[in-house]
């Protein structure tokens, strides 16, 4: 028996050594024990993952007395999930990475003893002008995103990555077709996809494409003015009731199913599947992409490494109704509630550096997500960054190009998830099984109000 | 034309290694079946070369962007240090779980104790019981007791097993009884009989346990996604994860590198346990 | 009503379970079936039949009840019969250790410690769970009594009763039949081919059972999903590995590397595999769409259709799986007793035969663990198979279990509704291993000598 516990005994030892604290959450910031500032974010490619790091690196350099460390996920979805249980653990990192559709849940989110889990950056920030050296930009983030992220008058979250969803045509294939610019309307996609499809080298697969994302619903409400949620899309009070079957959600899903059905959308089978439409695009296989803008530079560039001309245009909108806007899509930083000083300088600092208006317009230029200060748009403008590359200037322009309506803002709600979620499996049954577009949307509306009702139970 | 072949085949259960001139059927066989299972393998080696663009231009001929690829996998994602946390906690896991499962089986033959059956009937039971569903439970229990972020976290759950139990049992169960008995004869305690003369006589069942543990732990996790976030301590599976990043699209040539090379430990560690697994991990072998 | 219905099941059920042969003893067997339903409806606090319950949900909670009182009987009548019946090995062998009776339990209690606190624990909370509303991110939770569990079937109440009562009634009837006819006559040999129709009938009970009204199908297209996923992987695994290890089996040049590389596969992970999967069969950028295309076929989109979508899914799990069988398979074949295959070969006996008569059984053993491990890989692991390659498509039709529970539990971060199909899926598998167990128990005998 004293073998067993001898081995025993050991094992405890190995793991007791093996599992290390982590520790640095001391007061005293010095540059022998520097502050650890924990930052998770959404992105695991070498660009956006790398952009970050290095910035990370930089802002570590100027400020020794603190340390920066970046964690990357490989999806949002994922970000999500190991948040919400790093909370239910009790110890999230200092700065997290949502992506809009979280917003809701992210305020509401408590810990064990019903404390908020994260704190209002305007809030702390506390109007300065500058901290620990790092002039602050947060009052000079551009109004698209501002409508979105403002609750109660302050931003609770630093606004980072946005996006809207752009279209990006084969000007190759619309050309040899006789189509001089990308469609704008519905009706004119039609029309141009009839004339493409009859080309004796039609593309492979189809006309269009773009991912079977809930964005894409809800960038179709707010382009015909409709909205998703009740209290004026969940801004004036909190959201209880959802819109999934409204006329404008149907009119939109009908004309995708009637798309499907003529051959010209092509469904690549799998929800969310990004890397599926964005590769038929880039083999031209299919003449246009819609996408989110966030890939406006890295699809141009390989437009030109295959020798075709990539050409950005607004996403196609109803014409039979008035335009009323496109919203945006991203994400934003959070910070935990319950720091120490230290910390919560450090995380604000590192937060308005990041987005200063150099990093801001390097951020732009490398990915496509728009410009998310003013003065980062100045500098750009004044580089003369947007005659060279047009298609970068189109995401920005869409979504100053309507009035601000609770609409065209986006939808704050609980469970968003889920409830897109609850859309894009309803229109895959719709594309891939031909049901009932009226009737479908009709139970997806149940289902989702169901989850709203879930939610607000336990958070109203 | 099928039943002709079993005939060869079973003719060559019957009379191994006696019937060479008729091999080259069995080597044509066997070329085949490799070809099959071996396609996705040499398929991803091919992609692991090439960049996005030559993926998409369909090119049977190896890429240029090998040494890129190995700097993203070694140097960007660390798989270097994943690998080795996994390798660690396999092994832990592997000793503790066989040092358990051969207590265990020492309970169950060699001893006769009121309320056996049921205690076999709880172990035998959670080898159904997965550990996927109630992933949320344990990650509270695990979360409560302090061992997130620690190699006693991703160790000790999994420390012991009904797999162990029941195997180890099987094979003392099929061991002649006389060894017990002479051994008691002898006066040695139930230890003393396992470690001198049961252990002896079960390499090839550890042998075998351990290949299937070392390929278990490998291969896990959704465990080490719930209670390692510090990327020091990950394993080698979540680094696989990283480089598949779903949102932004997936570089193939970097995430096939990487699955090819985290292939090679448990392939290792199956071609150093071979013989002892092979040379008779018998069940039932006496009967 | 219902709390009436839920007393007579109960007594009903404890006293035939425990055995009815005095009344003494059906007396004793009542009341443990009333103390089962007792313990489960309390710590449910009787919400089953609460005014503003479902009536599936009182259906339920009297079938629980049921189901708790036979617990009650049927486990204390083995706990008191247990001497007689000690694993039909160990208790009778000579050579056991006669020490103070601590000893087992100080050997076994690390092992015992390790699966009750990280495997009962867990899975008691899981059941816990699955009543309630709850969600990651807010500490709050809502009583939800059984209705995360009724949302999953059809709402009616009377199907819900009637279509278990018609299996087990199905499979009693059979099994009583095939006790009382001689055997050796044609009526009891047509009770015995009809005897493996009980596990047909639950399955179809069950099948009846769930709602086919939320999501893409509802329940019902998901229960079907995995029966077909996971059927169709275990037969192929099993089948061709064994094929693959008669092949590998025996000496012949060059063997450990024929056998290194066929076992490969094994040392991949389910979502690796998923990954490579995908890559091949991809229409626009797998090597078979290029294949085809130049052989000028069109390649088609495996996830537009179910068939196809499922096939490609059970082609990659198989492909992962086939490694470890044939590692147990050939193991296994070492143990077939050579003597006999020679001596039935002289006897004439053919290949098939020889098979079934002496390889079959030999392989029993082997061949059930295998059918466990794979039957729990095509249950749990083929998720990551499932979440790179189809995500469920197309609309859910490779959804399978496991995969709907982590998408309403974790992504959707419902863990009531989670914890609930978690539970479902758990019950499944420890019926149909018991199942496998009764059935095998004739043919395979696990306990030695």
């Amino acid at each position: 028996m004293k073998r067993i516990f001898g081995l025993l005994t050991a094992f405890a030892l190995i793991a007791s050594a093996c599992g290390g604290s982590d520790d640095g959450g001391g007061d005293a910031a010095t540059a022998d024990n520097p502050v650890t500032i924990d930052m998770w974010i959404a992105f695991s490619d070498d660009a956006r993952k790398g952009f970050t790091e290095e910035k990370a690196a930089e802002f570590n350099t100027a400020h020794p007395e603190y340390n920066v460390v970046v964690q990357s996920f490989d999806s949002y979805n994922t970000v999500f999930e190991q948040a919400a249980l790093a909370i239910d653990d009790g110890n999230p990192p200092e700065l997290i990475h949502f992506f809009e559709a979280a917003t809701q849940q992210a305020l509401d989110a408590k810990d064990k003893d019903g404390n908020a889990i994260f704190a209002s950056v305007t809030e702390a920030i506390d109007g300065r002008d500058e901290i620990l050296g790092e002039p602050v930009v947060i009052d000079d983030v551009v109004s698209a995103a501002t409508k979105y992220y403002t609750i109660d008058n302050q931003l609770y979250s630093m606004p980072w990555n946005t996006s809207t969803t752009t279209m990006f045509s084969n000007m190759g294939i619309l050309e040899a077709a006789g189509i001089s610019d990308p469609p704008d309307t519905w009706a004119e996609v039609e029309a141009a996809c009839d004339a493409i499809m009859a080309l004796p080298d039609a593309p492979s697969e189809g006309c269009i494409t773009w991912p079977n994302h809930g964005w894409f619903f809800e960038q179709a409400l707010g382009q015909a003015g409709a909205d998703l949620a009740n209290n004026e899309n969940g801004r004036a009070d909190r959201a209880t009731e959802v819109f999934l079957n409204s006329d404008a959600a149907l009119d939109y899903v009908q004309w995708w199913s009637d798309l499907e059905d003529a051959g010209h959308y092509v469904y690549t089978g799998t929800q969310r599947d990004w890397a599926g439409t964005a590769s038929a695009f880039n083999a031209g296989n299919v003449a246009m992409l819609v996408y989110s803008s966030s890939d406006t530079t890295v699809l141009t560039d390989t437009g030109k490494e295959n020798s075709v001309d990539v050409r950005s245009s607004f996403m196609p909108h109803n014409g039979d109704a008035a335009y009323a806007g496109n919203l945006i899509g991203g994400a934003t930083i959070w910070m935990t509630s319950g720091l120490s000083t230290a910390e919560q300088d450090g995380a604000l600092a590192f937060l308005n550096f990041f987005s200063n208006p150099k990093n801001a317009g390097d951020w732009h230029k490398l990915t496509g997500y728009i410009p998310i200060t003013n003065a980062a748009v100045a500098q750009l403008e004044s580089e003369g960054w947007y005659t060279e590359s047009p298609n970068s200037l189109v995401a920005s322009d869409q979504l100053n190009a309507a009035a601000d309506t609770p609409a065209s803002t986006g939808a704050l709600l609980g469970n968003f998830v889920s409830i897109r979620d609850v859309v894009t499996l309803a229109i895959e049954d719709i594309l891939v099984n031909d049901v009932d577009v009226t009737e479908r949307m009709g139970s997806a509306q149940s289902e989702a109000q169901t989850l709203l009702d879930d939610y607000n139970e336990l958070n109203g | 034309m099928r039943v002709r072949e079993q005939d060869n085949l079973t003719m060559n259960v019957g009379k191994v290694g006696i019937v060479r001139g008729r091999d080259w059927p069995r080597h044509v066989s066997l070329l085949l079946a490799i070809a099959v299972v071996v396609f996705p393998l040499a398929y991803a080696a091919l992609i692991s070369t090439q960049s996005n663009t030559q993926i998409n231009n369909f090119q049977l001929t190896p890429g240029s962007s090998l040494g890129t690829h190995f700097d993203q996998v070694w140097n960007g994602a660390n798989l270097g240090r994943l690998m080795w946390n996994s390798v660690v906690q396999a092994v832990l896991i592997t000793v503790i779980k066989t040092v358990l499962s051969l207590l265990a089986g020492l309970a169950f033959v060699y001893f006769s104790f009121r309320g056996k059956w049921i205690v076999f009937f709880l172990v035998l039971i959670t080898l159904m019981m997965p550990t996927e569903v109630m992933i949320l439970a344990m990650f509270r229990l695990v979360s409560d007791l302090g061992l997130k972020n620690s190699m006693a976290g991703l160790v000790i759950p999994f420390a012991a097993s009904a797999t162990g139990a029941f195997l180890f049992r099987q094979h003392f169960a099929n061991l002649p009884k006389d060894l017990s008995e002479a051994a008691q004869i002898d006066g040695a305690s139930p230890l003393q009989f396992l470690f001198k003369i049961l252990i002896p006589l079960s390499w090839n069942v550890i042998g075998a346990l351990a290949v299937i543990q070392f390929v278990f732990v490998w291969n896990m996790y959704l465990w080490p996604v719930l209670i390692v976030s510090d990327p020091n301590s990950q394993v080698v599976q979540q680094g696989l994860e990283r480089l598949k990043s779903t949102d932004t699209g997936i570089t193939y040539g970097p995430l096939m590198l990487a699955a090819l090379l985290a292939s090679l430990p448990p392939a290792l560690v199956f071609i150093a346990l071979q013989k002892p697994f092979m040379s008779g991990f018998a069940v039932s072998a006496d009967k | 009503m219902g709390i009436v219905a839920s007393i007579i099941v109960a007594a009903l059920l404890g006293a035939l379970s425990f055995g009815y042969k005095s009344v003494r003893e059906g007396a004793m067997g009542a009341a443990l079936g009333l103390l089962g339903g007792s313990v489960i409806l309390g710590s449910l606090r009787l919400c089953t039949f609460a005014a503003d319950a479902a009536s599936t949900e009182a259906v339920l909670g009297i079938g629980l009840a049921g189901a708790f009182a036979w617990m009650f009987g049927a486990g204390t009548r083995a706990v008191l019969g247990q001497r007689s019946a000690d694993l039909g090995s160990g208790e009778n062998r000579s050579g056991t250790y006669k020490l103070g009776w601590y000893w087992p339990w100080l050997l076994l209690s690390p092992t015992l410690l390790i699966l009750i606190l990280f495997l009962y624990l867990p899975a008691f909370q899981t059941f816990t769970l699955s009543t309630k509303l709850a969600n990651l991110t807010s500490p709050r939770t809502a009583d939800r009594c059984l209705s995360n569990f009724s949302d999953l079937m059809v709402e009616s109440p009377t199907r819900i009763a009637m279509l278990p009562l018609v299996a087990i009634a199905m499979i009693w009837g059979v099994a009583l039949w095939s006790k009382r006819s001689t055997p050796g006559t044609r009526s009891h040999s047509i009770a015995k081919t009809l005897q493996p129709m009980g596990i047909l009938a639950v399955v179809f009970a069950f099948y009846f059972m769930f709602e086919t009204e939320s999501g893409t199908g509802g329940y019902r297209l998901i229960y079907l999903n995995t029966i077909i996923i996971s059927l169709s992987i275990v037969a192929l695994a099993m089948t061709v590995g064994l094929a693959m290890a008669y092949l590998a089996f025996g000496r012949i040049r060059g063997i450990t590397v024929y056998r290194t590389l066929l076992i490969w596969p094994y040392a991949i992970s389910p979502p690796v595999a998923g990954i490579l999967f995908f890559m091949m069969f991809n229409a626009t950028a797998g090597i078979f769409a290029f294949l085809a295309d130049k052989i000028g076929i069109e390649f088609p989109n495996y996830t537009a259709s179910a068939g196809m979508a499922r096939g490609v899914i059970v082609l990659a799990s198989v492909w992962k799986l086939l490694g470890y069988n044939l590692l147990f398979f050939l193991a296994g074949l070492q143990t077939v007793p050579r003597a006999q295959i020679e001596a039935a070969t002289l006897d004439g006996a053919n290949a098939w035969q020889r098979f079934r008569l002496i390889v079959m059984p030999a392989l029993g053993p082997i061949a059930f663990f295998l059918l466990v491990t794979n039957l729990t890989y095509s249950f749990f692991e083929v998720y990551g198979t499932v979440d790179l390659l189809t995500k469920g498509a197309p609309a859910s039709s490779t959804s399978v279990a496991i995969y709907e529970i982590i998408r309403v539990g974790v992504n959707n971060q419902n863990i009531g509704k989670g914890a609930a199909q978690s539970v479902l899926l758990f019950l499944a598998v420890i019926g149909l291993t018991a199942w496998q167990f009764r059935q095998s128990e004739g043919r395979v005998s696990y306990a030695g000598s």
